[in-house]
């Protein structure tokens, strides 16, 4: 793939406007608040559009379009079934305390709710994700760059750190959101002509479902039995392991998202933030997943004169990683290949800044303030926030190189997420919805389940992977081994938690008030019009995520 | 001029619009670009570009009166 000049000079300007917006927000920064959390002060398009897009990342783009091509339509189980119902949980239950209990970060609100070991936890494991997760976004830009661009690998690396480094030191945490939104129209604008020409070329829909084996175009109708369909899993761990146990746990309880939803304005656009991000949420799948169908179409015998091909992986399988950059190659001309390319840049740079804004928060309030030094002017907190941007970057670039070293990194940040993310909501379930739920249940659910996660990985082999402990069960696909990880690590944090709190002393009601849902008063906005309140908004979303199933049925 | 360039939607209806300039102009004096892709594209980013700005110039006067 050879780039123009056209195609630089697109690239150049993307990065001159990402500086640009982090310069003119630098004025508007005067305290920690406005640099870790935005002060509480960004309109609800913005919030909404930032929700999705920090999870639009270089991880979902890439690995959604390969996702497409190896296991088919059945990828969108991973936006309505794995993303949709979260996030709209999100907005109508969880909200009122995240917003109302004016928690900073997640790690804070579970110091509020339970105690200072629970947030001590949940803050140190995720400032270490976040770093790892950043690391990885870089390393894989970087390792892109150098295989279709032949660009230099340390080059890659220090100018995108760099650029990312910019414009969040000067804006903080506003800069990386308006960054976001900004990447999210260059990725969907970006890439629609790809998904519509490809479309085209593979003789559209109806021609898909002819050439393709039935598993392949179908969501449900194979997922009967593990064996029938090329995912591996059947519909009952699908919909309890990615449905409820690994959705819920990250759309809920991770930071990095629930960050956006916490700017808004008020309660009212807190809680719609994720319902309104769940509607362009539910057509993503036609940009990311969609290409990735296409694709494998494409290289059925009757496309053959089309003349596209997915890249070798080396083993006689095929490269599903590098199935986006070999359409836009194969597809984008000179002028559109650097809008394509600079889409593909623009993923990883807002992976790697949502991770960064998220880590200088948590590190600042939940760990830096709590354990190190209290008490200290605003001033002294702002500077620690942003050198711990500076950290945060530096710590990614180190990341980033030792990744070059192994070749499985990712795999193993996967199934660190699987392992932390996993139990994680059953904490917040039984913390926001059963008032007897105590600190020290908490914590050693939290800690029982990590560990029952690790234990599950080394019971069961996938694919060559887990069981290094003994091979006691072999299950048909990496994927459904991580949905039976995060299934057990969720149900033993249940079982744990419910235990412990029975035999420890739960905090007094009057403490708990706003943090637990009998104990708080409903939000009502009997004065808003219907679209503008939440329920109404998070019915018509199920039911239309609903008819979408069946009509891929 | 500050308050247009703090507004959002503004910058990223700029953004969209240099873009497509590149892509339409870049199409009819270079034939490197000149494929009927670039200039499809082009013109559709040109139109979100101008409605991003013209919408955000609507709620700056709003907020305005």
């Amino acid at each position: 793939m050879n780039l123009h000049i056209a195609d630089y000079l697109i690239i150049i300007v993307y990065f001159l406007f990402v500086i640009g917006v982090g310069f003119i927000i630098k004025k508007k920064i005067k305290t920690s608040n406005d640099f870790l959390t935005s002060g509480r002060n960004i309109p609800l398009w913005i919030t909404s559009l930032a929700f999705i897009s920090a999870n639009l990342g270089a991880q979902e783009v890439l690995g959604m379009v390969a996702s497409g091509a190896k296991y088919g339509i059945m990828t969108v189980h991973f936006y309505w079934v794995g993303a949709i119902f979260a996030m709209i949980f999100l907005g109508v239950f969880m909200m009122p305390f995240y917003y109302g209990s004016r928690a900073r970060s997640v790690p804070e609100f579970l110091k509020l709710r339970f105690d200072e070991k629970t947030r001590g936890l949940n803050a140190i494991s995720f400032a270490v994700m976040t770093i790892f997760s950043s690391g990885i976004s870089l390393f894989a830009l970087a390792k892109l760059l150098e295989v279709i661009l032949h660009w230099d690998f340390d080059v890659s690396i220090w100018l995108a750190a760099g650029i990312v480094m910019i414009y969040t030191f000067l804006g903080g945490l506003t800069s990386a959101v308006y960054n976001e939104v900004l990447q999210f129209f260059l990725i969907v604008l970006g890439l629609s002509p790809l998904v519509i020409v490809a479309l085209h070329d593979a003789g559209g829909w109806s021609n898909i479902k002819t050439l393709l084996q039935p598993e392949m175009t179908h969501a449900w109708k194979y997922m009967g039995h593990a064996d029938s369909n090329p995912m591996g899993i059947n519909f009952m761990s699908l919909i309890f392991g990615l449905g409820f146990v690994m959705s819920f746990g990250y759309w809920c309880t991770d930071f990095l998202v629930v960050q956006r939803a916490m700017m808004a304005k008020n309660m009212n656009a807190a809680r719609r933030t994720p319902i309104i991000a769940a509607i362009p949420k539910m057509f993503m799948p036609l940009i990311v997943v969609l290409p990735g169908v296409i694709a494998i179409t494409l290289m059925q015998p009757a496309l053959a004169s089309k003349g596209f091909s997915i890249p070798s992986d080396g083993k006689g399988g095929l490269d599903y990683t590098m199935t986006l950059p070999a359409l836009i190659s194969h597809y984008y001309p000179t002028g559109l290949l650097g809008v394509g390319i600079t889409a593909l840049i623009a993923s990883f740079m807002s992976g790697m800044a949502g991770n960064v804004t998220a880590f200088n928060s948590v590190f600042t309030f939940d760990i830096y303030q709590s354990y190190f030094v209290k008490n200290r002017s605003d001033k002294h907190y702002l500077i620690v926030g942003k050198m711990a941007t500076v950290a945060g970057i530096l710590f990614s670039i180190m990341t980033a190189y030792i990744a070059t070293g192994f070749n499985n990194i990712n795999d193993f940040l996967q199934l660190v997420f699987s392992f932390v993310n996993g139990p994680l909501f059953a904490t917040f379930l039984l913390g926001m919805f059963w008032k007897r739920t105590t600190g020290h249940g908490a914590f050693w659910g939290l800690l029982a389940g990590t560990l029952a996660a690790a234990a599950t990985h080394g019971l069961t082999l996938a694919e060559g992977k887990g069981g290094w402990i003994y091979p006691l069960y072999e299950i048909h696909s990496g994927m459904g081994q991580a949905f039976i990880v995060a299934s057990v690590s969720w149900i033993v944090n249940f079982c744990t938690t419910i235990i412990v709190s029975l035999f420890t002393k739960p905090k007094p009601e009057s403490e708990l008030k706003g943090l637990v849902y009998s104990l708080t008063e409903k939000p009502s906005y009997r004065q808003n019009k219907w679209y503008l309140k939440v329920v109404p908004l998070a019915i018509i979303l199920i039911v239309a995520t609903l008819i979408l199933n069946f009509i891929f049925f | 001029m500050y308050k247009k360039l703090s507004n959002l939607g503004f910058v990223i209806g700029i953004f969209f619009i240099i873009i497509s300039l590149i892509l339409i102009i870049g199409g009819l004096i270079s034939s490197a670009l000149s494929y009927k892709l670039n200039f499809y594209t082009g013109f559709t980013f040109l139109l979100f570009g101008i409605l991003m700005v013209f919408f955000n110039r609507n709620n700056d006067q709003q907020e305005e009166n």
